[in-house]
């Protein structure tokens, strides 16, 4: 029996529905940052220089690639900020990273990945390098407290 | 049987929309911590101070050595900070005096005599990054005669 037009269509939707269920139930979310929350701390510094800048790069960004070229951006919200704070995605996969973006509190939102290619909802990953730097004048933490920022990232069409 | 092909006609057309439609996020928090910070470094190890009496004057007894050849680097995120300064000697020979020269940061608290108790040297440096030129001044009188010091000098970023 040759199959009718109403049922490859039927087909066709099911397994497309089936696939983006399946891809949210694997990959839950379009965007997500993997390693939780970072602390930098800085501890050291050169007479006649400056303290020391400290890195870290124990968090990810995992996102999903779509039917459009997409781009990810950065914003933060720090109140009462003190010290610096940058960061640039590394280990990039999928998309062209932007060069260092320095987080200050209410900034607006900065590309960080762009030009994401489009892809049938396969995931992409980039490691989040932060780097924390203070000099000497900017004081420190005992003083001052630690500067708390809440580091946002959003994935949208480009 | 036409209305489960419109559903899942829907369903799957949902599914691709493009992500302007449905931008997403996700945040997490970055602390940054400041430790409080002190650094000081002294430019050059050893100096050395010779009275030879190449420009002594005749009847005058003091004859006196100037150094100003090595520099006090410091650093310090905190403030109400200024540098004091010893030597190791209790009960040194001759007198030596020192004095912080042209600080890039604060004021010098002038020439003073070095004890073992700590003095003054730099005032109001806090929360900077700086360095002055060290002069070291030898006093010796004739009366004192023939001898050496040595001392080790010791500076501190203390609290003002």
């Amino acid at each position: 029996m040759k199959p009718s037009f109403s049922s490859c269509t039927v087909i066709l939707a099911s397994g497309f529905l089936m696939l983006a269920l399946a891809g949210e139930r694997v990959q839950g979310q379009t965007l997500r940052i993997l390693g939780g929350n970072v602390t930098l701390s800085i501890t050291t510094g050169l007479a006649g220089a400056e303290p020391l800048p400290v890195q870290n790069t124990a968090s990810r960004l995992r996102y999903r690639r779509s039917f459009t070229v997409q781009k990810i951006t950065v914003t933060s919200n720090c109140p009462g900020q003190n010290f610096s704070l940058t960061v640039v995605a590394t280990n990039v996969t999928a998309g062209t990273a932007s060069p260092q973006v320095t987080l200050s509190d209410g900034m607006p939102p900065i590309d960080f990945i762009t030009n994401i290619p489009s892809g049938f909802f396969t995931n992409a990953t980039a490691t989040l390098n932060y780097t924390a730097w203070a000099t000497f004048a900017q004081g420190n933490s005992t003083e001052l407290g630690d500067d708390v920022h809440t580091v946002t990232y959003t994935i949208s069409a480009q | 049987m036409k209305h489960a092909l419109f559903i899942l006609i829907f369903f799957a057309c949902a599914s691709l929309v493009p992500p302007s439609a449905r931008s997403q996020t996700d945040n997490h928090t970055v602390r940054v911590s400041v430790a409080a910070i002190t650094a000081l470094q002294v430019s050059s190890g050893t100096v050395n101070l010779s009275i030879t009496g190449a420009d002594v004057i005749a009847g005058q007894d003091l004859m006196t050595a100037t150094d100003e050849t090595t520099t006090l680097l410091w650093g310090t995120n905190s403030s109400g900070k200024k540098v004091t300064v010893q030597t190791s000697l209790t009960s040194p020979t001759y007198t030596l005096k020192i004095e912080a020269l042209s600080p890039t940061q604060g004021s010098s608290a002038g020439q003073i005599i070095l004890s073992s108790t700590p003095r003054d040297f730099l005032l109001n440096i806090g929360r900077s990054s700086g360095s002055c030129t060290i002069r070291y001044i030898g006093e010796a009188l004739a009366s004192q005669g023939v001898g050496a010091d040595a001392h080790t000098i010791t500076f501190t970023v203390a609290n003002q």
